[in-house]
This record gives C-alpha cells, structure tokens and sequence, in this order.
C-alpha cells in the first residue's frame, strides 16, 4: 500500500472551520484588516497615479522641459526651437510641441468661476491618442472649442458636449468628451484644444498675465526610431542642448518625468505619509485580530492539545498547526477583502477622480503583508501552545 | 496491524522488554522553589512488571496524579531514579522525553477528544505519530469496534454519549499497542454502569497483549480488575498488596477481627 496517498488528518482546518460561525467571524476580520490596508494604500497611491497620468498618456518616449519645471504645477515654459534642435538627431522620430494653461472657467449653471487647465497641440500631432481626441478632430478645428473630461469635478458642470460658457472671460463652445481624471495640478479638471485655439485665449490675456505664443511651450514630446537607444539619446540630447531645458525619459524609475513628478510629491506633502502610517497601522490592527483569533482556538482546545503532547506530539507539530491555521486565515481572509475593496476603488474613483489602481503587484504585495501579518500573529500565539504544560491535562 | 514503535527509527526511545514496565528508586519530588519548595513524594521505591494491572488509591491530594505523570514522562525527574520501558528518565533532555511518551497511552479523567474531528480521526491522530501510518483508518474502526462503537466511527463527540467518548479516548491511547498504560480516575466522568464496561475492556485488552496498567481510581466497584492494590498517603507508598490481602485488610469486619485478637 502506498503511504503517498494516505494525508495526515489536517487539524489545522479541521479546528478552524469546525465551527462556522466562529469560521465566518474569523475570516471578516481578517478581510476587514485587508480592506483597510487596501483603501489606505488605495488612497496614496490614488496621490502618485492621479498625478502621472497625464503624462502617462502622452504619446512620447522622451520629453524635454524647462530646467526649472520640477513639477506639472510650475508654469514654465522653454523655448520651442529646442524641440527644432532635438529633431535633427538620429534616432529621433517626430517632436511635439505640448502648451498648457490655468485658467477660469464659467460653470455654465452657477456662474461661479472655477480654475481648469487646458491642454493644447497641433491637431495633426498624435500627442494624446485618446478616442475623444480622434473623434472630434474636425470639431476641435473650429474657433473657440474644446473638448471637456468627463471625469473633472462636478463644480465645472454640465461635463457633456454642447456647453457654452466662458473660459478666460471668453466665449468656449464644447464639441466633445474625453475621459482623463483629476488630480491637484489640474484644478478642477482638464480641457483640450487646438494649439490654434490656445493662442485665441492665451497670446493676449491683459498686463497682468504673461503672454503665451508658439515660441515657447511647456513640454516637449519627442518619439524615437524604433529600436533606438532611449537613454543613450537622452544622454546625447542633454549634452547638446542648453542648460535651460531637463531631458528626460518619459516614464520609468530613475531619470524620468513621471519619477519626478513622483518625487515631488512624496517630497513636498505629508498626505502620503499619513496614509502610509494608516496603512501601517492597520496591519498592527490585523495582528491584533488574527493573534485574538488564534489565541482562541488554542486557549479553547487547550486540554486537547497538552493531551497531544503527552501522546507525544511534538512542540513543533503544534507549532505548525497554529501556523497552518495562519496560512489558511490569510488566504481565506484576502480574497474577500480584495474583492470588496475592488468595488469600493470603484466607487472612489467614478466619485471624485482620482485613479484608483489594483496591480497585480500592488495585490501580491499587499497579500505578503496579510500573510506576513498572519505569520506574527501565529507566531505569538504559538509561544502560549508552547508552554502548554502536558502535566496539566491530569489534575 | 502498526509497525511497532521499538522499531522506528524516529525519536520514539526503544522499549527494552526484558526490563519490567516501571522501575522506581528513591524517588522524591518537589513542587515550587525557595520558601515554597514542598515536597510531595517520599522515597518512593517500585516496581511494576509486566502484564500486571496496578491500581493506586489514596486521598487527595497524596500525591497520585504527580506520580503518574512522572512515570508518564510528563514531568521531569528531579531525584531518585525512574526506569520506564528500560529507559532512565532521570536526566533525560525534554525531546527524548516525548519519545518516551510515544509507547506510553494515557487515559484521562476528562476525554479531551478533539470537538472538531470524528471518532476515528481522533484515534487516528494517534496512529499518525507512527512512522507509517498508511492503515491509520483500518486500524481505528477496529480498535473502535473492539470497544463496541462500529456505527459510532464517523460521529463527532458532541454526537456521542459520556461513555463513549472516553471509549473513544481509550481507543486513542491503545490503538498503538503501547507496552504501558496510564490511567487517573477514568471512571469519574462516567455513570457506574459506564464505568464498570470502560474497565472491563481495558482489562480485557490488557490481558489479551500482556499489557501494564497503572491506574488512580477513587471507585471501589472496579478494585476487583487489579492484580495489585498501591496506596499513597502524604506522599509516602502507604501499603502495596495483592487484591485478596487489600480485601482483608480494608474489610471493616477483619479489621474489627484484627483488633478484637490484638
Ligand atoms: N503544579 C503544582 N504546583 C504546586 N503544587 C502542586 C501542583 N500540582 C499538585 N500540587 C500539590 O501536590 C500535592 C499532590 O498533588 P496530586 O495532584 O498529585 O494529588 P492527587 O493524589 O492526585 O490528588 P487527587 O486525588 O485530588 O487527584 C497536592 O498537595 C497538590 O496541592
Ligand atoms: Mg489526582
């Protein structure tokens, strides 16, 4: 007969659901722990990914900016004909200009002004390849029109094609919808419209205002060849242009425009520590519950499991059931919690903008800190299985 | 039926049968430390062979239950020598002490069967400390149906009665065949007519395999299974007699005799 088919009997299991009631408890505080973690984390990262998602969407390898523009917040432009200069490089596909703009726009209903921003390029650049763009292509070519998010804050107002109001004090007619989001360099949401349009709005804004006009814009795209060195042409580019502009690639760690725009933010506000710390903290209340749990079952079968040690069990045979049971609380525990706090990202974005995401390595790394939290909590209610005394169950 | 445990290579200590089941000299042992180090066994010498059914009465708080935990291994010995199974405990580190307990089975005034898992897998649970343990199931129903509970194998305690929880329980601590068997008080739980077939079967079983058992009862109706009558008073081994001499020197007509002659 063979031993591989025969298991040991699995009294982890056995002891955790024995009692479903208990069984169900167990699992909701666990999942509760794991929803905690799940919006706290939700929340900071909602910080770092509503920011970069702008730049995310641009349709570019490599962007040039003013040396000065440490973030999408500052309104520095650099000189145009550093894109010009950019383009003569090998390996360098097409360059486009990008303008952006603050400026106050007229809810249509409550006539209050509200600060937006608006994005502006050449129609016949594919600069933000998002399906509005594409669709309203012809629209957009018309005078004084743009394309609103649908995703902005509900103080703008009606977010649907067929607005008329005022931005800049002049008339703006919406020709259209995209769906890009919020976040704090935005205002109150994002316009779009063609750079011919920008200059209507912004060349000639009164004293107080700085002028904008085609020889400056505020980033640079540019698209490499394909199969191009990115990083060797943006050391190449750096060296060669003036020190006045940053070349950078656009996303990815280290040198690039998204890992700035990260950086600042993690470096100029204390949200996302607080929410780091939230998240910290939930996971010590995690601990706490599951530890409440295991100590339960061990305090309740405790004469039971003295009787297995004096049959001659093992401490460490105990130790693994305390520590299977773990195991399988922060399994059982997770996937409840992941799914319900999938819909509440859900909620929390379509309610106010921000993104946000559940990646498959932010779910993995979430799951190591329930499993590590598991883990801590078995480990201390082990300690008590362990000075179970055998001796105890005679008496 | 198992792979007998003498001959796994695990830590399970082997059982030298030459030897008798317990041997016991100059035993002493203390509870506490400092001012309140209290001594409660005294000197305690001897020797249980095998195949022999001891009982041991005294009153509370004599010190049984101490007694058999440290033969039981359960305890570690703090003075005087303590043979079980030919092996020494004296001295012996706590991870050889649970192999020691491995050919021991243990019956307890309580059942302490796991709530969460049926008849059989508790006793199963036993068998899983063997190194094989492929037949574990064959070998529970049938321990359990020697103790007359064949339709009772898949039930959980909380579905079977007192008597046939500890039934259970005697399972657990005999489906191995362990040389040696420790029993406080597992009558107390349990209605006299329980009582008296739970110690029947255990007597039986024992007879048949040439089994030892130690056993603390309080219950004068099963005296009549042992071979052997031990009693401890205040930790002393008060007197140690065969049941026929007990029965003569307890009966309060022979006492009456003893003291009219004297
Ligand atoms: N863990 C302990 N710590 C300190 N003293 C103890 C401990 N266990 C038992 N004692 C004491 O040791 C003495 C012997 O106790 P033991 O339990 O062996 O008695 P017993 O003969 O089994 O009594 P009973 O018939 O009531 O079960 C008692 O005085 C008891 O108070
Ligand atoms: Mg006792």
């Amino acid at each position: 007969m063979s031993i591989l088919g025969i298991k040991r009997t699995p009294l982890a299991w056995l002891n955790l659901t024995h009692d479903r009631r208990k069984f169900a408890t167990s699992m909701a505080g666990v999942g509760f722990a794991v929803l905690l973690m799940f919006l706290f984390t939700g929340f900071k990262n909602a910080l770092y990914d509503s920011q970069v998602q702008v730049i995310n969407r641009l349709n570019a390898d490599i962007v040039i900016i003013n040396r000065l523009k440490n973030n999408m917040f500052v309104p520095e432009p650099f000189a145009r004909r550093r894109l010009y200069q950019a383009r003569a490089f090998d390996g360098v596909a097409a360059t486009y200009p990008l303008y952006i703009s603050d400026v106050r726009w007229k809810n249509p209903v409550t006539q209050q002004t509200r600060p937006v921003r608006v994005l502006a390029f050449n129609l016949a650049d594919p600069v933000l390849p998002l399906p509005g763009v594409q669709a309203n292509l012809a629209a957009l070519k018309l005078p004084n029109t743009a394309l609103i998010d649908t995703r902005a804050r509900p103080e703008v107002g009606p977010r649907k094609a067929g607005v008329v109001t005022e931005l800049a004090d002049r008339q703006v007619r919406i020709v259209g919808t995209i769906s890009l989001g919020t976040d704090f360099a935005s205002g109150n949401g994002n316009l779009i419209m063609s750079d011919q349009n920008f200059l209507r709005y912004f060349a000639d804004r009164g004293p107080e205002e700085d002028e904008r006009s085609f020889a400056t814009a505020d980033i640079g795209l540019i698209k490499v060849e394909p199969g191009a060195d990115v990083d060797r042409l943006v050391q190449q580019l750096s060296e060669f242009l003036p020190n006045d502009v940053k070349v950078m690639r656009r996303s990815g760690p280290g040198n690039s425009f998204e890992a700035q725009e990260r950086d600042y933010w993690r470096e100029s506000t204390n949200i996302a520590f607080v929410f780091s710390l939230l998240t910290v903290m939930s996971f010590f209340v995690g601990i706490i519950l599951v530890y409440q749990i295991l100590y339960t079952d061990v305090a309740d079968h405790w004469s039971e499991y003295a009787t297995l040690k004096a049959m001659g069990y093992s401490n460490r045979f105990l130790l693994g059931v305390v520590i299977q049971e773990a195991v399988i609380l922060s399994v059982l525990g997770f996937i409840p919690g992941m799914l319900i706090s999938r819909l509440l990202y859900t909620g929390a974005s379509n309610a106010i903008g921000l993104v946000f995401l559940m990646t498959p390595e932010r779910i993995v790394n979430l799951y190591l800190a329930t499993f590590a939290m598991c883990l801590i909590s078995g480990a201390i209610a082990v300690r008590k299985v362990q000075s179970t005394d055998p001796a105890e169950v005679f008496g | 039926m198992a792979a007998s445990p003498a001959s796994s290579a695990t830590e399970t200590s082997p059982d030298n049968s030459a030897a008798p089941a317990v041997q016991i000299r100059h035993l002493n042992y203390f509870f506490g430390t400092g001012e309140l180090r209290k001594q409660v066994l005294f000197d305690i010498n001897l020797d249980l062979p095998r195949g022999q059914i001891v009982i041991m009465t005294g009153p509370s708080g004599s010190g049984k239950t101490t007694l058999l935990t440290l033969i039981g291994a359960l305890r570690t010995v703090h003075a005087g020598s303590l043979q079980v199974l030919g092996q020494e405990l004296m001295g012996l580190s706590s991870r050889k002490l649970v192999g020691v307990r491995r050919n021991i089975g243990f019956i307890f005034q309580a059942h302490n069967l796991f709530e969460s898992l049926t008849a059989a897998q508790n006793v199963e649970m036993a068998v899983e400390l063997q190194p094989q343990f492929h037949a574990k199931r064959t070998q529970a129903t049938e321990i359990l149906g020697q103790l007359g509970l064949d339709n009772r194998v898949d039930y959980k305690p909380e579905s079977l009665s007192g008597g046939q929880k500890q039934r259970v329980a005697i399972a657990r601590a005999l489906v191995n065949q362990p040389p040696l068997i420790l029993a406080d008080e597992p009558t107390a739980a349990l209605d006299k007519k329980s009582g008296r077939d739970v110690v029947t079967l255990m007597q039986k079983l024992a007879k048949e395999d040439n089994r030892t058992i130690l056993m603390v009862t309080h219950d004068n109706r099963i005296l009549d299974v042992a071979d052997r009558i031990i009693n401890l008073v205040d930790g002393y081994i008060e007197s140690d007699e065969t049941l026929d001499t007990f029965n003569t020197t307890h009966d309060p007509k022979n006492l009456d005799q003893q003291m009219f002659i004297l």
